[in-house]
């Protein structure tokens, strides 16, 4: 049993909040990951997990354990590090070895358990190599098998996957997730690569400038994001934002955009309605809008500059007004640039967002 | 495992970045070090050679030894016409006129020693003089005039102290000796050898070579260094001093650089109190250390202080030779241990700070991470250290002088220092420089071999 409750925790450099009084729970076993773009705070607040650099502010829990000042030894954790850190003087063999050796496990288990980790990263031959004679990719593929060779409780890995090439990374990532499920680990998974995060997270912590922007599913994550920031962060291509400017019509609440009118969904209509005479962004995803080639309720008009065949579908770049948006259609729906036509905005797939804050407006409390 | 490739390229440009540096080495300081220890095996003046007339074109007869005697039988002034050839002795000698002690006039040679020139022409050429007065007891009163420019020709008459004389003619003499002697395979042999290599006896019948004029190859003053009554005290006590110094100063500066490395994060003030005796000068630190052991020094005043002692306790005489060898272990441990220290701190500063995270996170405590990962990853570090401080350590000098005056306690450097000093003794002093260095290197070969079949064994 080895839930990890991260309570409002902060870590300062200086004067530099690294990571801002964030609070995440990851549940025994789960596989979170932890996703943001370079320099938000995720290797430091993985770090602080570790007990890596004392946290200044908050608490860690582990299973029922309060681990905020236990040292790093005594926490029953393994870690990747994003530089690997593995030990030079040491043959491969011994590095994987390394974590078990300190924590007296029998000279057997030590073997056995460093074969199985060494298979299962494909580097069985490499163990008696030492680490000046890997290539970057496997001396992390020694920092991973390190890490699993140790069995703990709870897997912390930074960037575990970041130098393999990309067919290498395809492999094992299906090849991480399966052994994860089956070592039992409570994982914190630290990637920048959105594509990781949603194809192996059992839920995603999104961060940005220290702050946890929202930990949900992968799906509730790229259906539903909490904010402008996790909407553009998450998906390919990031999802749509246009501006448009809330007016009350005769019998309900309109968004103006590029001359047409958008109607939200009955639900959002009162949180929509206080916005009334102030501008506000609407989010779509690429593939969320239909593209017509006539007007309809709920569609605006919109010009064609570039079509990308992408096979499985096309991907078009559009205008309007001053804003550009990313739309993906049917490959078989004729459409060339310069070409004008209606998209529809489905009123349940809109997400709207207040423009000062960058957050999704809820839907009316109903 | 280092396949050679042959048709690998070499390159030369560090070659030729580094020529201009072995060109100073080889001018500056390696040509005068190996004339300076090529002493040891060589002496330079072991030989007189005697040739059949009196000549430098003259043929050898043999070879005389330097210090053997001779009897001198004959002696020649060769005129020398234009340069002078510096390897020979030359006299000047005047042809003067004067009027002699008898009153009569007096046409003779005499020796420029015998006369001061007191009247140059333009040139130079000496004009006219008096004779110079012979001082101290006992002396010849009278200045005699020769027939020839030759110490042994007739004399023509006497000259008074100080009497004028007018000169006619100027010659330079080369002084050549005939001399016999016992060359050193027993023969007796006879020729001719320029004067400055010959000391005459009294009589001027008798002599001794000086020196010679011809270098030899000898092992005799390796011989006389090894036979010598101090060698093997002083190779003893260095080594001893090594065997106790080294080991105690790895251990104490490996604390010292532990306690600096995990403390620089909060300020390097340890590192600095920790290196302060790099700032002092052997000669130094041993005063420093002689003024706490001397009798009326700081140990017995705290000794004293706290009523241990009835009287001052003598630490440094030669009845206490094991304090005089504790004190200068103390010494050295203080004065040299910063060095090591401060190598070993630059090389666990190059120790990644994730690295040694991993291995606390893997559960290694403190201890375990100084033996499996700094120890191992300070190897490089501590073999300089070692080096360094061994070589150092054949070389220890001026803390032993200090503490013992060297009389009472000697080291291989002191003995080079008697030698050369006290008793002049160059080529002796050169044996003992040469065997210090042969030491040092053997050491330091010896370590690398250490630490290459250790790698090796380890990559097997
Ligand atoms: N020891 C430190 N001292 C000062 N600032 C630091 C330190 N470590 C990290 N930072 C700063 O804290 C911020 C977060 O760093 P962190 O390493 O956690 O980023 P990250 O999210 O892991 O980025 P990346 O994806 O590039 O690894 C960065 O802006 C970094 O400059
Ligand atoms: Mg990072």
């Amino acid at each position: 049993m080895a839930e990890i409750r991260i309570e409002n925790v902060t870590k300062v450099f200086g004067d530099f909040v690294a990571v801002d009084d964030a609070s995440i729970t990851v549940r025994d076993q789960e596989f979170l990951v932890l996703l943001g773009p370079s320099g938000c705070g995720k290797t430091t607040l993985l770090r602080a997990v570790a007990g890596l650099g004392m946290a200044d502010a908050g608490r860690i829990m582990i299973g029922d354990r309060d681990v905020t000042y236990a040292r790093p030894g005594d926490r029953n954790i393994s870690m990747v590090f994003q530089s690997y850190a593995i030990f030079p003087h040491m043959t491969v063999r011994e590095n994987i070895g390394f974590g078990l050796k300190m924590n007296n496990a029998s000279q057997g288990e030590i073997t056995s358990n460093v074969e199985e980790a060494a298979e299962l990263l494909h580097i069985g031959d490499l163990l008696d190599r030492r680490p000046n004679e890997m290539s970057g990719g496997q001396r992390q593929r020694v920092a991973v098998a390190r890490a699993l060779a140790m069995k703990a409780e709870v897997l912390l890995m930074d960037e575990p996957l970041s130098n393999l090439d990309a067919l290498l990374r395809l492999e094992m990532r299906a090849e991480l997730k399966r052994l994860l499920r089956e070592v039992k680990a409570t994982t914190i998974y630290v990637t920048h690569d959105q594509i990781e995060a949603l194809s192996m997270g059992d839920r995603i912590a999104v961060m940005k400038d220290g702050l946890i922007q929202q930990v949900d599913e992968p799906s509730t994550v790229y259906a539903e994001p909490k904010n402008q920031f996790v909407g553009s962060f998450i998906g390919n291509p990031p999802m749509n934002f246009l501006r448009g400017k809330v007016h009350m019509a005769s019998d309900s609440v309109a968004v103006a955009i590029g001359g047409s009118e958008i109607v939200p969904s009955p639900e959002l209509r009162d949180a929509v309605s206080s916005f009334d005479g102030r501008a506000i962004t609407l989010g779509i995803r690429a593939e969320n809008m239909g593209a017509l080639n006539a007007q309809e309720a709920n569609t605006v008009r919109v010009q064609v500059d570039v079509v990308e065949p992408l096979g499985a579908q096309n991907l078009l770049t559009v205008r309007v007004g001053d804003d550009t948006l990313k739309v993906s259609t049917h490959p078989t729906f004729p459409v060339s640039p310069g070409d004008e036509l209606w998209l529809k905005f489905p009123a349940d797939q809109i997400r709207w967002i207040d423009p000062d804050s960058g957050e999704v407006i809820a839907g009316g409390t109903s | 495992m280092s396949t050679s490739n042959p048709s690998r390229r070499r390159s030369f440009t560090p070659y030729f970045l580094i020529a201009p540096t072995l060109v100073f080495l080889a001018a500056f300081f390696a040509w005068p070090m190996v004339q300076g220890l090529i002493l040891a095996v060589h002496d330079d003046e072991a030989l007189l050679p005697l040739v059949a007339v009196a000549s430098v074109e003259g043929d050898r007869t043999g070879e005389l030894s330097q210090g053997a005697a001779v009897e001198i039988l004959g002696q020649q002034g060769n005129t020398v016409e234009g340069e002078l050839t510096s390897d020979l002795l030359t006299e000047q000698w005047f042809r003067v006129t004067a009027v002699g002690t008898d009153g009569a006039a007096v046409d003779g040679w005499a020796p420029e020693t015998r006369i001061r020139v007191r009247d140059e022409a333009n040139d130079g050429t000496p004009l006219a003089g008096t004779v110079r007065p012979r001082l101290g007891e006992g002396a010849e009163p009278l200045t005699d005039v020769l027939a020839e420019p030759n110490e042994r020709a007739e004399v023509t008459g006497s000259l008074d102290d100080r009497a004028e004389v007018e000169i006619t003619q100027v010659t330079v003499l080369e002084v050549w000796f005939n001399v016999r002697g016992e060359s050193n395979d027993g023969a007796t042999i006879e020729g001719w050898a320029p004067s400055r290599f010959i000391t005459t006896f009294e009589s001027g019948e008798e002599g001794r070579v000086d020196r010679g004029s011809d270098g030899e190859f000898t092992l005799r003053f390796v011989e006389r260094m090894f036979n010598d009554r101090f060698f093997s005290p002083a190779l003893r006590t260095t080594l001893l001093l090594m065997a106790i110094i080294l080991p105690l100063q790895f251990l104490l500066a490996i604390g010292m650089a532990l306690i600096v490395h995990s403390r620089l994060k909060g300020g390097s003030g340890w590192l600095y109190i920790f290196s302060l005796p790099m700032g002092m000068s052997d000669l130094a630190v041993g005063i420093l250390f002689f003024a706490i052991f001397t009798s009326n020094g700081l140990l017995n005043s705290i000794l004293d202080l706290f009523g241990l002692i009835e009287e001052p306790q003598v630490f440094l005489s030669a009845d206490t030779r094991g304090w005089i060898i504790g004190a200068i272990v103390l010494a050295e441990l203080w004065r040299a241990t910063s060095i090591v220290m401060v190598i070993i701190v630059s090389g666990l500063q190059a120790i990644p700070d994730e690295t040694l995270e991993a291995a606390e996170l893997f559960g290694a405590t403190y201890w375990k991470r100084v033996r499996y990962i700094m120890l191992p990853l300070l190897k490089p570090s501590l073999l300089v250290a070692l080096i360094l401080r061994t070589i150092l350590a054949f070389q220890v000098f001026a803390v032993v002088i200090a503490l013992s005056g060297g009389e009472i306690v000697t080291v291989l450097a002191n003995e080079t220092f008697r030698q050369y000093f006290s008793l002049r003794n160059n080529n002796v002093a050169s044996a003992y420089a040469v065997f210090i260095l042969l030491l040092s290197l053997a050491s330091s070969v010896f370590y690398l071999r250490i630490v290459r079949t250790q790698d090796e064994l380890a990559s097997r």
